[in-house]
C-alpha cells in the first residue's frame, strides 16, 4: 500500500489517549474475560497459554488492528480466545505460538528492556511486531483478527459497511445516489437521449 | 435433458462453459449443430448468489493447485492463487463485473502502431476493427450492452461513480460514463432490470447482468441440442494418426476417466487451463503439445496492466451501494508515446467490500498495523477506481508445466509466470497520477495506491497470428496445425488491449461459431 497524504493530519493526541488507555485496561482484564463475540470462542481451563502470555497476545492482536475508537476491548478479548483455541486441537500450533509470543517479549527486553505489553508507545509495539509478520505464528494471529473484525456482519456497521442488499430489493431504493457534495448523474430522460442514434 | 453418447463422434466437443465456450455451444446451437460441453466445476444457477465476498470466493473460484512465479507481485503475494477466475457452470462469465467495452483500432493492431518493442511481442491482430465491428454489434445485442447497439440507457450513476465523474468533469475530461455494461436498465431478454444490489462479481443474484449461466448455457440445453457436463475436467485431447483431433479424455466428479469422441474440439478453459490441456496433450506425432508447432501456446501471457487507486472522500460515499464497477473514464484510451509509455487504459469505478478491502489494500503478510487500520476506518468515505491497460505480450510471460508436482488428476501443476515490462511502470505511474489529479479535484484528503488483484482477465497464451510461425491459431480461432481443433476463450488474443476482454471474447466465439458451422458444411472439418 502505498501511501499519498495530501495534507497534515490533525494532532492524533486524542486517538492515541484513547488507545493508551485501552491498552493499559486491556492488559489488567487479559486471560479473566471471555467474548460473546464469537459463539465458539471461550476458554478452556487447560488453555495453552499462561497468563503473562495471555496479555501480549491480547496486546498483540490489538496492535495488528488497532481500532480503539471503534471496537470495544470484548472484541479483541474474542479474537485472542479464538487464537487460542484454535491452537488447542493441535499440540505443534501451540507451540509455535508459545515461541513466538516468548521472542515477541525476548526482542521487547532486547529493544526496551522491558516486556512487550509494558512498551507504552504504539508504534514501537508495532515495530517490536515487525520482526516477525512472516512467521507462521503471526499470520495465524493476524488472519484469525482479520476474519473477526473485517468479515464479521456484527462489526462492519461500525466501518459503515451494510453488506448484503439482495434480501433488502438491492440499494436502488436505499441510497445507492444518495450523496450531496457532488451533483447528481443523468436523468432516466438524458439517459435514454445518449444512447439514441 | 439430451444426452450423447460417447461414441458419438459427430459432435463439437468443448471445453469450458464462459463467455467463449458457452457462446460457441449456443450459437452452434442454434445452426443445428451438437455439443458436448464439458465444464470442469458444478453446475451454479442464480439461487447460489450470495452477498457475501469470501463466500462466493469459496464457492465459485478456481482453487486447483497453480503457482505464480516471475517479477510480478502475485509472486509474493498471491503465490498459489495467480489468476481469479471461475470454475463452474457459466466459468468467469459468473465473476465478470459486466464492463462490454470493444477494442479500438490501433490496439488490434499494434506491431503496426507501436513498431517493434524492446523485450516484448508485440504483433498485429489477423483481424481489424472494421472486421470485428458487426460481431460485436451481434455480442451487444446478445448481452443486453447498454448503449447505442441496443437502445438500452446506461445505468443510473451511483455514489462511487458520481465522485469519479465529478472529478473528470473537473478535470476536464470528457469521455466518462456509466456504460457501456452488460447489465440490464431495463428489462430485457427474460432477464430483469439491476437493482443495484451490489456484488457484481459475487455472481448477479437475480440474472440482471449477462452471464452465460443465466443465458447461452440453459438455452443450448433447452435447443436439445448441447449437453453440458459438470464436474468433467478435461485431461487430454487425442488425435489420430492424421493428426486430426478424435475426442477429448476427461475425468468425472469420482475421477473415473471417459473418453468423448467429437469431430471437431473447442478449447476454451480460459488462459491458463486452455495452454495447459494443448501441452498436457502432447503425443508422439505432437511432442510439443497440440496446435504447437510455432512453440507459442502457453506464451505471451498477458493480464492487463493494472493497479487499485482509492481515495478518501470529506464526506460519506458509501461506495459499496449499486454496480460493483459502476462507470468507465475512456479519456486515456489512445497511443500517445511521449506519455512514455505505449497503449492506454481505462480508469473503472469499482467498489470493494470491507472484506475485499482489507484483503487487497495491502496483500501479503504486511497487511495489518496502524496505518492500515487507520485506512480501514475511512472506508465509508472512500471512491476508487480499477485502473487497466494494455499489457505489453512478452514471450516469456506464460504457462509451463511443473516437474514434479501434479493436481488431483495426477496432471503436471501449472505455473504461471509473468514479469512486468518497463511499459507497465511507466503506464501504472500515469494511472495514479491521473486518478490522484480527478479525486484531488473533488476535494480527496488521501490516496491509496493497491497492488493488482490476481488476475481475472487473462489472455494471449494461446494467441492468434496470420502467421502460422508466430500464432497458435488463425483469424478465426482455428489452430494452424490442426483443422479441427480451435481455442475459443481469451488464450486467442494477439494483444490485451486496454478493455475488459469478454466482450471481444464473445464476438470472437459468435464469428468462430458461424465459421466452424461454414466449414463442417463444406466438409473441410
Amino acid at each position: 500500500m502505498n501511501i499519498r497524504f495530501h495534507r497534515q493530519k490533525k494532532s492524533k493526541q486524542d486517538h492515541i489517549g484513547v488507545s493508551r488507555r485501552m491498552f493499559l485496561m486491556t492488559t489488567a482484564m487479559a486471560g479473566v474475560t471471555t467474548s460473546a463475540m464469537l459463539g465458539s470462542a471461550t476458554r478452556s481451563l487447560a488453555a495453552p497459554l499462561d497468563a503473562g502470555q495471555d496479555a501480549t497476545l491480547l496486546r498483540m492482536v490489538q496492535d495488528i488492528y488497532p481500532h480503539p475508537d471503534l471496537l470495544e476491548v470484548s472484541h479483541y478479548e474474542g479474537i485472542a480466545a479464538t487464537v487460542t483455541t484454535n491452537t488447542e486441537a493441535d499440540a505443534a500450533t501451540a507451540k509455535d505460538l508459545r515461541d513466538g509470543l516468548a521472542r515477541i517479549d525476548a526482542q521487547a527486553d532486547a529493544l526496551f528492556g522491558m516486556p512487550y505489553t509494558e512498551i507504552e508507545d504504539p508504534d514501537a509495539r508495532e515495530g517490536v511486531l515487525r520482526k516477525f509478520q512472516h512467521d507462521g505464528f503471526f499470520q495465524g494471529v493476524r488472519w484469525t483478527a482479520y476474519f473477526a473484525i473485517y468479515n464479521n456482519v456484527d462489526v462492519w456497521p461500525l466501518f459503515g459497511y451494510q453488506g448484503s442488499s439482495v434480501e433488502h430489493g438491492g440499494y436502488i431504493d436505499r441510497g445507492f445516489s444518495d450523496i450531496t457534495f457532488v451533483p447528481q448523474g443523468p436523468t432516466l430522460e438524458e439517459r435514454m437521449a445518449a444512447v439514441k442514434g | 435433458m439430451t444426452v450423447f453418447e460417447k461414441t458419438d463422434d459427430s459432435v463439437v466437443v468443448i471445453i469450458g462453459s464462459g463467455a467463449g465456450g458457452g457462446t460457441v455451444a449456443n450459437e452452434l446451437a442454434k445452426k443445428g449443430i451438437k455439443s458436448v460441453v464439458l465444464e470442469a466445476g458444478k453446475r451454479l444457477d442464480s439461487s447460489d448468489m450470495e452477498n457475501d465476498e469470501w463466500t462466493m470466493f469459496q464457492k465459485i473460484s478456481w482453487l486447483d493447485k497453480r503457482y505464480s512465479a516471475g517479477g510480478w507481485h502475485g509472486s509474493v503475494n498471491h503465490p498459489t492463487l495467480p489468476a481469479w477466475i471461475v470454475k463452474g457452470y457459466g466459468g468467469s462469465t459468473v465473476h465478470w463485473a459486466g464492463v462490454a467495452l470493444r477494442f479500438k483500432e490501433f490496439e488490434f493492431k499494434t506491431r503496426s502502431t507501436y513498431g517493434a518493442v524492446e523485450g516484448a511481442n508485440v504483433e498485429d491482430w489477423p483481424v481489424s476493427l472494421e472486421e470485428m465491428t458487426p460481431w460485436y454489434e451481434k455480442a451487444e445485442m446478445k448481452m443486453g450492452v447498454t448503449g447505442k447497439t441496443t437502445g438500452m440507457p446506461h445505468l443510473p450513476w451511483n455514489n462511487g461513480f458520481r465522485v469519479l465523474a465529478e472529478g473528470c468533469r473537473r478535470t476536464g475530461r470528457t469521455d466518462y460514463n456509466s456504460g457501456p455494461m452488460a447489465i440490464n436498465s431495463v428489462e430485457n431478454d427474460d432477464r430483469p432490470a439491476c437493482q443495484q444490489i451490489g456484488f457484481c462479481m459475487q455472481g448477479c443474484a437475480i440474472g440482471a447482468k449477462w452471464s452465460t449461466m443465466v443465458t447461452e448455457l440453459p438455452r443450448a440445453e433447452e435447443s436439445g441440442l448441447c449437453e453440458i457436463r459438470t464436474d468433467a475436467m478435461a485431461l487430454k485431447i487425442e488425435h489420430d494418426a492424421s493428426g486430426k483431433v478424435t475426442g477429448v479424455l476427461y475425468a468425472d466428479a469420482e475421477g473415473n476417466q471417459h473418453l468423448q469422441k467429437a469431430r471437431v474440439v473447442c478449447v476454451a478453459g480460459n488462459s491458463i487451463e486452455s495452454p495447459r490441456l494443448l501441452l498436457n496433450s502432447a503425443s508422439e506425432m505432437f511432442p510439443d503439445g497440440l496446435a504447437n508447432s510455432s512453440g507459442q501456446v502457453g506464451k505471451n501471457y498477458m493480464c492487463h496492466t493494472s493497479t487499485g487507486i482509492y481515495a478518501v472522500m470529506p464526506e460519506k460515499v458509501h461506495m459499496f451501494r449499486g454496480t460493483s464497477v459502476a462507470g468507465i473514464v475512456g479519456d486515456d484510451v489512445k497511443h500517445e508515446p511521449a506519455r512514455g509509455f505505449n497503449g492506454g487504459y481505462y480508469l473503472e469505478f469499482l467498489s470493494l467490500g470491507l472484506p475485499f478491502m482489507g484483503a487487497f489494500l495491502e496483500p501479503g503478510n504486511t497487511g495489518w498495523g496502524r496505518s492500515f487500520s487507520r485506512a480501514m476506518e475511512q472506508y465509508d468515505h472512500m471512491s476508487g477506481v480499477w485502473a487497466l491497460g494494455e499489457d505489453l505480450a512478452q514471450e516469456q510471460n506464460g504457462v509451463t508445466l511443473h516437474g514434479s508436482e501434479v493436481d488431483q488428476h495426477g496432471l503436471p501443476v501449472p505455473i504461471v509466470a509473468k514479469t512486468p515490462h518497463n511499459n507497465d511502470h511507466a503506464m501504472t505511474a500515469h494511472m495514479v497520477e491521473s486518478t490522484s489529479q480527478i479525486y484531488e479535484s473533488v476535494g480527496a484528503t488521501d490516496i491509496y495506491e493497491l497492488p493488482p488483484y490476481p488476475a481475472s482477465h487473462n489472455m494471449g497464451t494461446n494467441r492468434m497470428h496470420a502467421d502460422a510461425d508466430k500464432g497458435v491459431v488463425n483469424a478465426y480461432g482455428q489452430s494452424h496445425d490442426i483443422d479441427n481443433l480451435f481455442v475459443s476463450d481469451g488464450s486467442q488474443f494477439t494483444s490485451s488491449g486496454a478493455c475488459n476482454p469478454t466482450l471481444t471474447i464473445v464476438a470472437l466465439a459468435i464469428r468462430q461459431a458461424e465459421y466452424i458451422a461454414q466449414e463442417m458444411n463444406a466438409q473441410n472439418i
